[in-house]
This record gives C-alpha cells, sequence and structure tokens, in this order.
C-alpha cells in the first residue's frame, strides 16, 4: 500500500470518525487535516507552568530553522512545519502528547524540548513507535549513555550532565588552588537534575584536587520560594566556596535572599546556571565576581556567526534566546542536513544519517559539533566558565573547557558505570 | 433479581462488543491510544465516585491509590519480573491492605477532616516516592520501561491486545461497581451518605460499611493506575499527586455525581478537552478555568446529570 | 537521612541560633498567608483554595507598582488593598454562589480560578521569572545577634508580622465588628435575623483575608522571584499550617507557621531530602490525634 492510499484511506475514517462524533454532539480532536504536503515535525515540550520559558525559547528557535529551511525550498518543495504540544511539566502528557503528535497529527519527526522527566517519557514512545527523535533539553547523562535506556533512533543535542562536571571541577580547581578556596559546600535543588549534576561535580572535584574539603551540603526544593534555611546552614558552616547549580527563577530567588544575608562577603559563589540571559537580566544589582558556566552567551563563542544568531533572535522574539534555544537551533542544524541528504523522513534512514555527523555550527567549540556514533550524543560544543560583571557583556571573558580532557574522564566513567 | 443479573450480564457483553468493534470505526492508532487512557481514568474515577457520590466520603487523597497501583505494579515487572497476572493479582492485594489501613485511620474523622486526612496520606506518598530515589527513580519516574511479557497469548506490547485488555478491565470494573452500587450494600452506602445517624438507629455498623467501601474504591482506584502504567511503561510521582485526586474529582462533577456512568462521560469530556484545547491554544489554563467554572456555577449536575434530569422531566411533563 | 549531624547542630549554641532564627522569619513570612486562609475558613467554613493565587497576585501588583513609582510603600499598601478588592469581588461574584453547595463545588470555583489567574499573569507580566530587586532603605549588612544573623529586611518583616497578628487578634476580641464576625462564624442565620447583614460579614472576611495574602505577596516580592504558578506551592505549606494549628485559628496559624518553620531549617540539617514529608507526617499525626487541629475548637 502506498503512502498515498493509506493517506486516503485513513481520511475516510477519519471523516466517519467525525462524522460520527460530531452527531453525538463531541467535537473528536484527532481529525487531521490534510497531510499531503509539509513534514510535520512534532514538539512535546512546556508551554505552561514555572518553566513555560523552556518551550517558549526552545520553540522560538526551531521556528527561526524551519523558516529558512522551508525559504530555501524546504525538501523538493515540501516544507517543514513544527506542531508545539503543552505537556504542562508532566511526564505521562509528555509520552501521550508525543503519541498523539505521531499517531493523530501525523508527525514524522520528533523534536522532544522536554525537561528530563519528560524526555525520558518520550524516550519509551520513541522506542516503541521508533521514528526519529532529537532530545533538546535534557541534560542527564543517562537518558544516551545507559544502553539500557538508549534508542536507536533517538538522538540527544543537549549539553550533558558528565560534561559540565568535568570543565566545572577542572575551573573550579584551579580558582580553588589560585585563591586557596580549601572549604567547599553545595546547594543545589532536590530533583534528578540537581542531585545528578552536583554528586558529579563532586567526584570530579575530590579526584582534581583532594585537598579540597567539603563542609557540608544544602538541599532546597525545586521551586522552593524560601531558601532562608539553607542560607543559614550555609552561613553556619563558613565555607570558602558554594557550588551551586539552581537554575533560573530559583538562582535568581537564592540570589536575592542570600544578598540580604550578606552571604557572598565571606563565600564565593560557582553558580553554573548563571550565565544565561534570562537569569542574568532577571537579577536586580547582579553581584560581581559569581562564577558562571557559559550556558548561552552571543560572546561565546566569540564568532561572528554566533554574535548574529543571538542578535537576530533578539530582533524577533524581543528577548534573548537561552540556554535551550542553542541547543533547539542545534537540533535543526543535524535534522536538515539529514533530511537534505537522505531525502526521506524514514526514522531508521535518517538516524543511520545522523549518528556520527558532524556539522558546522556557532556553538561548536572549534566552528564544529559532532553527533557521536556510540551514544548518539552531541560533543565538541562550546561550554566555558567565567565570571560576572553587572551589565552587558556579564561574562566578559570566557575560559573554554579542554575537550580532549572531557572525553577521556568521560570514557573512564562511562567504564565505571558499566555503560561501556 | 436474578433476571436483571442476566440483563447486565448481556449489557456487559454488547459494550465490550462495541468496544472490540470500534477500532474498525476509527482505525487510527490515536483512537486506541485515546481508549487506553480514557479506561485508566474511567475506572480511577468512577472507583473516587463509590465513596464520594455513594458513601458521601468527600476523599482528596484518591490518587494515593492510582499512585500505588501504577508504582507497586510496574516496580513488580521490571524488579522482579513476575507475569503480568501474578503482578496484577498482587497489586490488587497490596491496595487492599494499604486501603484497609488508611480507610481505618481515616474513616473516623468526620466531614472536611476526613477529606484533609486522606490528602496528607497521599502526600506521604508522594514524598516517599520522591525521596526514596534508589527504588522509584525519585522525581524521575522509573526508566527503562516496563516489560510485558506475553501471557496466555496476550501481548500486551503490541497496542492492538493492550487496547483490548484495557476494555476488558474496563467493562470488567464498571460492572462489578455497577452491581455493587445496585446490591443491599449499595443501598446502605446510600443511606449512610444521606443520614449516617438513621442508619445507625437501624442496626448498621457504619464504620465497617465506609472501610468496605474505602477498600473497594482503593482496589479499583489502584487498577486504574496500574493500566495508566502500562500505557506509558512507566510510572511518575505525578501519579501520586494531588493533582490527580482533583482531575478524578473534575471528572466526576462534569458528568454528573448523582450518576453511576457520570464520572465515565466526565472523563471522556476532560481527556476530550485536555486533547483539543492543547491542540489549539496555548492557554489551556485559561479555557479550562472557564469551563470548569461553568460547571460548578451553571451546570452543577454534570453533563450526564443533566441530561437525564431533562430527560426525566420531560417525561414526566408528557404524562 | 543524617541524625549525626542533628545532634552536632543542636550541641553547638550558634548553629541552633542560627537555624531557629532563620525557621522562624519562614515561620513569620508563612503566617501572613496562612492567617488569612484560616480567617476565612473559620468564618465562611469555606477552604479558600485559591489563597496562593491571591499571594501571587499580591506580589505581581507590589511589583508593578514599585517600578512605576519606586516607592516601596505605594507598593505594599496599593498591592494589598488591590488583592483585597480582588477578594471582595471575587467573594461577591463567586464565592457567594457555592456556600450552600457541597465542598466539591467550592474547590471547583476555586481551582478554576488558580488556572485562570495563572494564566492571566502569563499573558500581563509573560512567561519569564521577574524579580523586584531590595529597595535600598533595606541595602544594608546584616544585624548580629548574640552570634545569629539576621538581615534588616527580615527584622522589618518580623515586625509587620507581629504587628498584624497583633491587630487580628485585637480585631477579632475587641471590636464590635470581630465580635459580630465571630456570631457570624458559629451561627449565620441567628446572625442574620439580629438585623446583621452577613452578606457583608462574609465579604468583608473575605476581603481581609484576601488583603492577607495580598500584603504576604507583596512583602515577599524583594526576596524571591515571581512567576505564573508561583502561588501552588505557598497553598500547600499554608494550608498544612492552618491545618496544623487548627482551620480558623488565627494564633493556632501563628503557633503552626513557626512549627513548620522550624520543621524546615532543623530538617534540612538531619533529613534535607525527606522535610516536606515530615509536614506531612506531622500533618497526618496531627489529623488523627486532633482533627480540628492543635488550637482549633471542636464543633
Amino acid at each position: 500500500m502506498t503512502d498515498t492510499q493509506r493517506t486516503r484511506r485513513n481520511r475516510r475514517g477519519f471523516i466517519k470518525a467525525a462524522g460520527a462524533l460530531t452527531a453525538s454532539g463531541l467535537a473528536f480532536p484527532y481529525v487531521a487535516r490534510a497531510q499531503d504536503k509539509p513534514i510535520r515535525i512534532g514538539v512535546p515540550t512546556i508551554l505552561s507552568g514555572r518553566v513555560a520559558q523552556l518551550g517558549i525559547s526552545s520553540r522560538n528557535a526551531l521556528q527561526i530553522e524551519v523558516d529558512k529551511f522551508n525559504a530555501a525550498g524546504g525538501l523538493n518543495g515540501r516544507k517543514l512545519e513544527i506542531i508545539a504540544r503543552d505537556s504542562k511539566g508532566k511526564p505521562d502528557e509528555a509520552a501521550n502528547n508525543t503519541r498523539q503528535l505521531i499517531n493523530g497529527d501525523g508527525c514524522e519527526i520528533i523534536i522532544s524540548a522536554e525537561s528530563s522527566a519528560g524526555a525520558f517519557a518520550v524516550q519509551e514512545v520513541i522506542r516503541e513507535l521508533k521514528v526519529l527523535c532529537i532530545h533538546t533539553n535534557s541534560e542527564t547523562s543517562s537518558l544516551s549513555a545507559d544502553p539500557k535506556i538508549r534508542v536507536p533512533t533517538a538522538f540527544r543535542t543537549a549539553r550533558q550532565g558528565i560534561h559540565d562536571a568535568i570543565v566545572s571541577a577542572a575551573y573550579a580547581g584551579n580558582v580553588a588552588k589560585a585563591k586557596g578556596l580549601k572549604t567547599w559546600m553545595t546547594c543545589s535543588p532536590d530533583y534528578a537534575y540537581g542531585r545528578d549534576n552536583t554528586s558529579l561535580f563532586l567526584e570530579y572535584m575530590k579526584r582534581f584536587h583532594p585537598e579540597i574539603e567539603m563542609v557540608g551540603e544544602a538541599w532546597p526544593k525545586l521551586f522552593q520560594a524560601d531558601y532562608t534555611e539553607n542560607i543559614t546552614k550555609i552561613l553556619q558552616a563558613k565555607p570558602q566556596a558554594l557550588y551551586s547549580c539552581l537554575w533560573a527563577g530559583d538562582l535568581v530567588s537564592f540570589l536575592d535572599q542570600s544578598g540580604i544575608y550578606n552571604l557572598f562577603a565571606q563565600t564565593t559563589l560557582f553558580a553554573i546556571n548563571m550565565a544565561d540571559y534570562t537569569t542574568l537580566t532577571a537579577v536586580k544589582n547582579l553581584p560581581a565576581g559569581i562564577h558562571s558556566s557559559s550556558r548561552y552567551l552571543k560572546t561565546f563563542p566569540a564568532v561572528p556567526e554566533n554574535a548574529a544568531w543571538g542578535d537576530a533572535y533578539k530582533a524577533k522574539f524581543g528577548d534573548y534566546p537561552t540556554n535551550w534555544s542553542w541547543e533547539n537551533s542545534l537540533a535543526m542544524t543535524f535534522l536538515t542536513t539529514a533530511l537534505r541528504k537522505v531525502n526521506s523522513t524514514d526514522g531508521a534512514k535518517l538516524a543511520d544519517a545522523i549518528r556520527g555527523m558532524k556539522v558546522k555550527s556557532p556553538f561548536g567549540a572549534d566552528g564544529t559539533v559532532t553527533m557521536r556514533a556510540e551514544d548518539q550524543t552531541t560533543i565538541g560544543y562550546a561550554i566555558g566558565w567565567g565570571t560576572t560583571i553587572s551589565k552587558e557583556p556579564y561574562v566578559p571573558s570566557v575560559t573554554p573547557g579542554d575537550w580532549k580532557s572531557i572525553l577521556e574522564h568521560e570514557a573512564e566513567w562511562k567504564k565505571k558505570m558499566g555503560f561501556a | 433479581m436474578r433476571s436483571t443479573v442476566w440483563l447486565d450480564i448481556v449489557i456487559a457483553a454488547a459494550a465490550m462488543a462495541v468496544l472490540l468493534l470500534l477500532p474498525l470505526v476509527f482505525p487510527g492508532k490515536a483512537f486506541s491510544d485515546f481508549m487506553i487512557r480514557l479506561s485508566a481514568f474511567a475506572i480511577f474515577a468512577t472507583s473516587l465516585n463509590l465513596l464520594v457520590g455513594y458513601t458521601g466520603l468527600v476523599s482528596f487523597g484518591h490518587g494515593l491509590f492510582y499512585g500505588l497501583g501504577a508504582y507497586s505494579f510496574a516496580l513488580m515487572m521490571q524488579k522482579l519480573g513476575t507475569s503480568i497476572p501474578v503482578a496484577f493479582i498482587a497489586t490488587v492485594g497490596v491496595s487492599a491492605a494499604v486501603a484497609t489501613v488508611v480507610g481505618a485511620i481515616c474513616i473516623r474523622l468526620k466531614e472536611i477532616y476526613f477529606s484533609f486526612l486522606t490528602l496528607a496520606f497521599q502526600m506521604l506518598l508522594h514524598s516517599v516516592i520522591i525521596a526514596w530515589t534508589p527504588l522509584t527513580g525519585g522525581d524521575q519516574g522509573l526508566t527503562g520501561g516496563v516489560p510485558r511479557p506475553p501471557f496466555l497469548g496476550i501481548r500486551l506490547d503490541d497496542p492492538q491486545h493492550l487496547y483490548i485488555f484495557c476494555s476488558a478491565v474496563l467493562v470488567v470494573s464498571l460492572y462489578i461497581m455497577w452491581h455493587l452500587v445496585r446490591s443491599p450494600f449499595g443501598y446502605t452506602m446510600r443511606m449512610i451518605r444521606d443520614n449516617p445517624r438513621r442508619a445507625e438507629f437501624l442496626g448498621v455498623r457504619v464504620w465497617r460499611v465506609r472501610l468496605l467501601a474505602f477498600v473497594v474504591a482503593g482496589v479499583f482506584g489502584s487498577i486504574g493506575g496500574l493500566l495508566m502504567s502500562l500505557f506509558v511503561s512507566s510510572a511518575y510521582p505525578d501519579f501520586a499527586y494531588w493533582t490527580v485526586s482533583g482531575e478524578a474529582v473534575f471528572m466526576i462533577l462534569m458528568g454528573g455525581i448523582s450518576v453511576f456512568f457520570g464520572p465515565l462521560v466526565g472523563a471522556v469530556m476532560l481527556l476530550l478537552l485536555n486533547d483539543v484545547v492543547t491542540r489549539v491554544t496555548e492557554h489551556y489554563s485559561l479555557m479550562l478555568g472557564i469551563i470548569i467554572l461553568c460547571f460548578a456555577l451553571g451546570l452543577r449536575k454534570g453533563l450526564l446529570g443533566f441530561v437525564l434530569w431533562a430527560w426525566e422531566r420531560r417525561r414526566a411533563g408528557a404524562q | 537521612m543524617d541524625p549525626q549531624a542533628l545532634l552536632t547542630c543542636l550541641s553547638t549554641a550558634s548553629c541552633v541560633i542560627t537555624q531557629t532564627t532563620g525557621g522562624l522569619i519562614s515561620g513569620m513570612l508563612l503566617f501572613l498567608v496562612a492567617a488569612g486562609l484560616s480567617l476565612i475558613f473559620g468564618t465562611l467554613k469555606v477552604v479558600n483554595f485559591m489563597h496562593g493565587s491571591l499571594y501571587m497576585l499580591g506580589a505581581y501588583f507590589a511589583y508593578t507598582l514599585y517600578t512605576a513609582t519606586g516607592n516601596f510603600t505605594i507598593a505594599v499598601v496599593g498591592a494589598a488593598l488591590g488583592v483585597g478588592l480582588f477578594g471582595l469581588v471575587f467573594e461577591r461574584l463567586f464565592m457567594s454562589r457555592v456556600y450552600n453547595t457541597d465542598v466539591l463545588m467550592q474547590l471547583l470555583v476555586c481551582y478554576g480560578f488558580i488556572l485562570i489567574l495563572d494564566d492571566a499573569v502569563k499573558i500581563i507580566w509573560g512567561a519569564e521569572f521577574l524579580s523586584m530587586g531590595m529597595p535600598a532603605a533595606f541595602q544594608r549588612p546584616p544585624i548580629m545577634i548574640a552570634g545569629g544573623i539576621l538581615p534588616v529586611y527580615y527584622l522589618f518583616l518580623i515586625g509587620v508580622t507581629l504587628g498584624v497578628a497583633l491587630l487580628l487578634g485585637l480585631l477579632l476580641t475587641r471590636t464590635r465588628a470581630g465580635k459580630i464576625v465571630r456570631a457570624a462564624a458559629v451561627n449565620p442565620t441567628m446572625t442574620s435575623a439580629l438585623g446583621i447583614n452577613t452578606a457583608l460579614v462574609f465579604g468583608g472576611v473575605f476581603a481581609l483575608g484576601g488583603l492577607l495574602a495580598g500584603l504576604s505577596g507583596a512583602l515577599a516580592a524583594p526576596v524571591r522571584s515571581m512567576v505564573a504558578g508561583m502561588g501552588f506551592s505557598i497553598l500547600i505549606e499554608s494550608f498544612i499550617v492552618t491545618v496544623i494549628g487548627g482551620m480558623g485559628s488565627i494564633g493556632g496559624a501563628l503557633v503552626g507557621a513557626l512549627l513548620i518553620g522550624l520543621v524546615r531549617s532543623f530538617g534540612t540539617i538531619g533529613f534535607p531530602l525527606f522535610t516536606e514529608g515530615v509536614m506531612f507526617l506531622f500533618m497526618t499525626l496531627v489529623l488523627i490525634t486532633k482533627p480540628s487541629g492543635l488550637f482549633g475548637k471542636e464543633h
């Protein structure tokens, strides 16, 4: 049966379905519109609630790339179309939306712009339905590293926890050595990402710099409003340095509340998620001298393509892009290159093309990013640390991470975890 | 009495036949996905209505059993590698035991305090799921999928088989609950709802009836969660969050609290609403909020309740 | 779980002082929100599930007023009054229609409004989180008391909260209006038979509850980032507080809030990953042993 035939039969079925249900007074949602022309990309993501910014800034970035691809003629005239759907941050909704996008809306490709819990749920759907899927926002290492969780047609273009940990520990360790920061503490949100990120950071910190002493840890809840008890706990332990992977609004609240305790007069803060524009601009009186890793900065990598991309995004949507934006943009680079190459939307064929692919990208450490074949996740993207100042460019100089060292330690970590 | 039992069985068989034929009318996978989810929510909401609508016990924490069913089933399949029927029966057993203990504590309390306590128990389970990461995966949920080995020639990793399985569980569950509410026991439940003191005077052991209703509702609530874990091939802490209980309450109120099939109709409505509205607008909350207000302020009988009421009235008018 | 750390902390004076002050501060902020919830329940016998949303509105109103005028006093007072007015309108137009129905309808109306307000905030103020920043008057180093540290802004907050608690207590026990409110709480039919306009009383109480929620939102604005949906966690916490303290008891809300604050602040040392579980455990135990709460009246 050819595709058109199947489409036609399905459509007849759907028309019948629609008729029957309208008669009973209900509008059935699965009446697919004519599905001949555009290639539909389903985007399960979060568009409401506290992290709506994730979905909005992801979708914006995808839209820019889709427009570009369509303006260049699409795939033999077939245009790309984005269908983003809100999972409201619930994993079961993410799974259900992904199924609906594929089975109901006829999406042939999935870009999963979900947070980690949602991404794992999407992964299980992809395992069953076998379309091409690119995870763009989940940084949890096991999603791609653990062979039990990995799926042949699923990829990731987000940064990865283990990479972050290695770079962070190398950088923080050097600063600690130079400034004599001996006693350390952590304050991270108590959920999978926070625990994962922090324990990996500590592991490498201890390995690189065994002389450092850990004097405690604080675990506020995700989206906690009041950090007072955590701050007093930190004050009590008097660490010279504090590592935190709090992010977005939580990080801002934490900074505001620590500020009135004068916490950073005695403690140097290493906040991995600080250097993202929404966070940098939201803090009133951004304290100078916070160490942070680059999430998205249009000045890092310092190449004209990156600055132009950031400005173009801002011109179109009024805000600077987020960390999530570039991760989605990168997914589209892989996807469109593969589409042109195999000239099909078949999941397995696209996956074969993307596996091991190296693309030119403004977000690459050396101008390119590679989709590593063995675990279908990206390497070679820009990653580095620097210190904040209170106005643009916010993080004037960024020390890039060393990918050679990242890859060595990552290989060792995988062996230890039984992943490789 | 006997003839109505037979009639009920015939109706249930007919309903099952219709469910089996429906995929011929709606061939898309989207339809069977919808029906699988519906079966989970419909059983869950109907079981809650045994408490809320029939016994007058307003539980805010029924999601306890939804989460419990999903997690105990999925964990047994993942960690112990049991067969599906064994895990199914064990899940029912676990929920019955938990429901007996929790129910015995909760039903001592009156009205709103009963509601609060059920909510507290549910949130306690949620906190445990979140904190016990090595077993439950914490907020990430269970990763790696729930294995679905074949049994008796039924392969639940095949969507068609899963559809038939869920339909059968839906029909059987509703059939049992339908029988329960129409039995003398169901009559006692309603008597307690309307006037517990009078029931006591008549020699009814009120607490025993309440507890039994709580346990039955808990067991079926957990079956709802079990089906959902089969569908998403995982279990998430959200299943035990109070929003799940809230959704079941909306389903009951949207369909009609005083009609047995009200929660089923409500489940269809809320799921369709969810799918349609998220499809057309980002402002799902706004739309859902307005619709909820319409029901709360205007259509308090619920849709099915209203239709039946209007029909009765017309019939009465005609006579 | 780290009971060792908890013991070590409990045996050092400075740790006890710092964590106790920290806990009391968290508790004070919690009390402001919980007091309104408790007041409304005590009088109207309604659980105002959208109380957290009123808190959120207070924070956003304060943000807008502060950005427009640059005056923190105007921002706080304006926001509190604005939310109070909103509460009044909400009570008259919607809530008053479901007093005589069962609790589920009240829940439904509140939940409908939670959803609507969350989306409305997103439409008006955007999906990105906002931060108001600390007013200049409070940008000064914290005060050291007996080895403990107390930020100036929190000192101000404690003052305001205690003032509010005192005023509320006086209002309810010493004034005619307070007596009417308490009478209406016990027997609304009798009160209205005595020629008192209970609709006015109920509206007034709801407005006052809203005002308190708005006030706490406005006071939290300088130290907490704002985002649509921020009322959710506040609702849960203040709900726990009022249940523990006793629905309808202002004093109970104060004690409950301080207790929860202390559980959190020592919990973060002894059992950092299960503090929420402990709060619910606490709530469960209180409900089992004394359903009407530590300070609630049996009825």
